[in-house]
C-alpha cells in the first residue's frame, strides 16, 4: 500500500459537540480529523439563536433590559452596563456618583465570578476535577453577595436608565470586604494546586499561540488579546463609567499561549479586587438613581458604546429614528470574534490541545449565538 | 507612519475618502467614513495598514427610494473599525446598491468572515468574493429567510434616522421608580 492511500485511510470527520462537555454549551465543531490531528476544524454555530437584536428592535427601550442578562449569562452586569450606558449617552442622561461606584463594584465582583467559573471549568476539560470545586465555593460567596441587592443569582437586570434599581446597605460592604480577605487567601492554594503544577503546565505552555497580527486580523479582545501581549482594555482605553478614578493595571502575556491567557485571568482577578477596594473606601453618599423621562425618546441619528465584559470588548450600537424604540440595535461580543480564529489556529494540532485552546478562550456560546 | 496617524481625518481625505469628524460624547466614534460601493475594499487596506481592528459588520435598512440610485435596495451596510493603542474608533458606511453586491473584505479582515455570513443572513446582502457565504447563525433551511428585513409599514428614510434630522423633545423628568416596566 502507498503512503498517500495509507493516509487517506486515516482521514475521517468528527463532529465535536453540540453535546460536547469541553465546548461549554452547545457549539458544534466538524472536525477534519487525521488520526490525532486536527487538519480543519470549523465551528458550526446558531444551535442557541434568538435574534435578540430583532426583540430590541420591537419593543420600548426598557424593554430590552432583561435580554441583555441573558447573553452572557456568565458576567451579565457589564452588559446591563452597555445597554444603560448606551441609552443614557443616547438621551443624555445624567448617572449619580454613588450609583456608578455602586455599578462598578457590582460589575467587577461579576467579573471575578466568571473568572472563577472559567478557572474551574478550564481545569475540567484538561482533566482536573478538584479545581472546579474550589472556584465555585468561591463563587458561591459572590452569588450569595449580589443576590443580596440584584435580587437574581445569575440572568441580572440590576442597572436602570440613571442608576440601579436598589441601594447597597452596610451590610453589603461588610460581605464584600470579607469576601476580599477571603480571596487573597485562596490565591495560595489556586498557585499550589494549579499553576506550579507540571502536568497544566505541559497541557497549556506554547500551546495555541496568537501572534499579535492574528489578534488584530480577527479582532480579538479581552483576555485572550492581552495575553498576545497588547495591553488593550476599554476600561483604560476608552474610559467609561468612573473608570479612570481608579488606580488599576492591566496585566499582558508574553507570547499569547494558553499559559498566558490562563496567567492573565489570575491576575486580572487581583485587579479587580484592587478597584472594588478602593470603591468600598470612597463609596460616596447621595441618591442611586436620577430622574429621567418617562418615556425616553431616542434621537434620530447612531451612538456606540463600548464596555470591558470578562471576555472583551462588547459593543452596542444604536440607531435611533426619534420614537422609544430602536431603530436598530446591534450587539457586538466579544466571544464571536474571538472564536472565529479557531480554523486557523486549530490547524495540525493534536485533538487534545484542541481542547485545551477551547478553553482557554473562555467561550460562552448564547453569547455568540445571541 | 507615525505623522500621517496623527490626523486619521486629513490622511483619509487625501486618499479620496469622504471623512468627516464627529463628536465623540455623543455619537461614541471619532470619525465617520462615508463609502462607495468601489472603495470599500481600498478602505479595509488602509485601515488595516493602518493598524485598526474591525470591530464589526453589520447593517440597517432604511425606505428605499426609487430616484436615488444608492438608495434604490434601502439597505445599507456599517463597518467600525477601532484601534489596540489609543482611543479611537470609526465608522464606516456604504449604502447597498440594487444588486445587493458588495466586496468582501473577508481576505483583508480575516474576523470579517464571519460578520458578513452573519449580514448576508440577517438581511440578504451578498458579499461578493467572500469564500464561504452559507448560512451562520441561521440554519441552512432558512437562507432566504432575513429575519431583520422590515415590514414596509415601519422603515424609515435615511435622513429620518440621522444625526441631520434634529432630536426630540423628551417629556418632563418623572422620579425614576416610575420608568419600571
Amino acid at each position: 500500500m502507498l503512503e498517500s492511500e495509507y493516509q487517506e485511510q486515516n482521514r475521517f470527520f468528527l463532529n465535536m459537540g453540540p453535546q460536547h462537555p469541553s465546548t461549554h454549551g452547545v457549539l458544534l465543531i466538524v472536525l477534519e480529523m487525521n488520526g490525532e490531528y486536527v487538519l480543519d476544524p470549523q465551528p458550526v454555530l446558531g444551535f442557541i439563536h434568538r435574534m435578540h437584536e430583532k426583540m430590541g428592535e420591537s419593543r420600548p427601550c426598557p424593554g430590552f433590559m432583561p435580554n441583555t442578562g441573558r447573553m452572557d449569562y456568565v458576567c451579565a452586569l457589564p452588559y446591563n452596563h452597555g445597554y444603560v450606558s448606551l441609552i443614557e449617552r443616547k438621551a443624555g442622561i445624567e448617572v449619580p456618583k454613588r450609583a456608578e461606584y455602586i455599578r462598578i463594584i457590582t460589575s467587577e465582583l461579576n467579573r471575578i465570578a466568571s473568572h472563577l467559573l472559567w478557572l474551574g471549568a478550564y481545569l475540567l476539560d484538561l482533566g482536573a476535577f478538584t479545581p472546579i470545586l474550589y472556584g465555585f465555593d468561591d463563587r458561591e460567596h459572590i452569588l450569595d453577595i449580589l443576590e443580596s441587592v440584584t435580587g437574581s443569582r445569575l440572568t441580572y437586570s440590576y442597572y436602570r436608565f440613571g442608576g440601579v434599581c436598589q441601594d447597597i446597605d452596610e451590610r453589603f460592604v461588610e460581605r464584600t470586604r470579607a469576601f476580599i480577605k477571603r480571596l487573597r487567601k485562596r490565591y495560595v492554594i489556586y498557585e499550589k494546586l494549579v499553576t506550579k503544577n507540571i502536568i497544566f503546565i505541559k497541557r497549556t505552555e506554547d500551546i495555541g499561540i496568537v501572534s499579535p497580527d492574528m489578534a488584530l486580523r480577527y479582532g480579538m479582545t479581552g483576555p485572550n488579546l492581552r495575553g498576545s501581549g497588547i495591553s488593550y482594555d476599554v476600561r483604560k482605553n476608552e474610559p467609561y463609567s468612573l473608570y479612570p478614578e481608579f488606580d488599576f493595571d492591566i496585566p499582558v502575556g508574553r507570547q499569547g499561549d494558553c499559559l498566558d491567557r490562563y496567567m492573565v485571568r489570575i491576575r486580572e482577578i487581583e485587579q479587580s479586587l484592587r478597584i472594588i477596594e478602593q470603591a468600598l473606601d470612597r463609596l460616596p453618599d447621595g441618591p442611586v438613581r436620577s430622574k429621567v423621562p418617562k418615556n425616553i425618546k431616542l434621537a434620530p441619528g447612531d451612538c456606540n458604546f463600548a464596555v470591558e465584559a470578562a471576555r472583551g470588548e462588547l459593543s452596542y450600537y444604536l440607531i435611533g429614528d426619534g420614537t422609544s424604540t430602536p431603530y436598530r440595535l446591534k450587539v457586538r461580543v466579544p466571544s464571536y470574534s474571538n472564536l472565529s480564529c479557531l480554523p486557523e489556529l486549530g490547524r495540525g494540532i493534536l485533538l487534545a490541545d484542541l481542547v485545551s485552546i477551547l478553553g482557554s478562550f473562555d467561550l460562552v456560546i448564547p453569547e455568540i449565538d445571541r | 507612519m507615525d505623522k500621517i496617524i496623527k490626523n486619521y481625518k486629513g490622511f483619509l481625505i487625501e486618499q479620496g475618502f469622504d471623512a468627516i469628524e464627529t463628536d465623540y460624547e455623543q455619537r461614541g466614534y471619532h470619525l465617520e467614513v462615508v463609502l462607495a460601493v468601489n472603495q470599500v475594499r481600498e478602505f479595509a487596506k488602509k485601515a488595516y495598514e493602518l493598524g485598526f481592528y474591525l470591530v464589526f459588520v453589520t447593517g440597517f435598512q432604511v425606505r428605499s427610494d426609487e430616484k436615488n440610485d444608492s438608495l434604490h435596495s434601502g439597505l445599507a451596510v456599517v463597518y467600525q473599525f477601532a484601534r489596540y493603542d489609543r482611543q479611537y474608533r470609526m465608522k464606516a458606511l456604504v449604502l447597498v446598491p440594487n444588486s445587493l453586491e458588495i466586496p468582501s473584505i473577508s481576505d483583508i479582515y480575516h474576523g470579517a468572515d464571519w460578520h458578513e455570513r452573519e449580514t448576508r443572513d440577517l438581511y440578504g446582502i451578498i458579499f461578493s468574493g467572500h469564500p464561504n457565504l452559507k448560512p451562520l447563525l441561521l440554519s441552512e433551511e432558512d437562507w432566504d429567510f432575513h429575519p431583520l428585513l422590515k415590514d414596509e409599514t415601519r422603515l424609515k428614510s435615511l435622513h429620518e434616522v440621522s444625526w441631520t434630522s434634529g432630536s426630540p423633545e423628551n417629556d418632563t423628568p418623572e422620579t425614576g421608580a416610575e420608568t419600571d416596566g
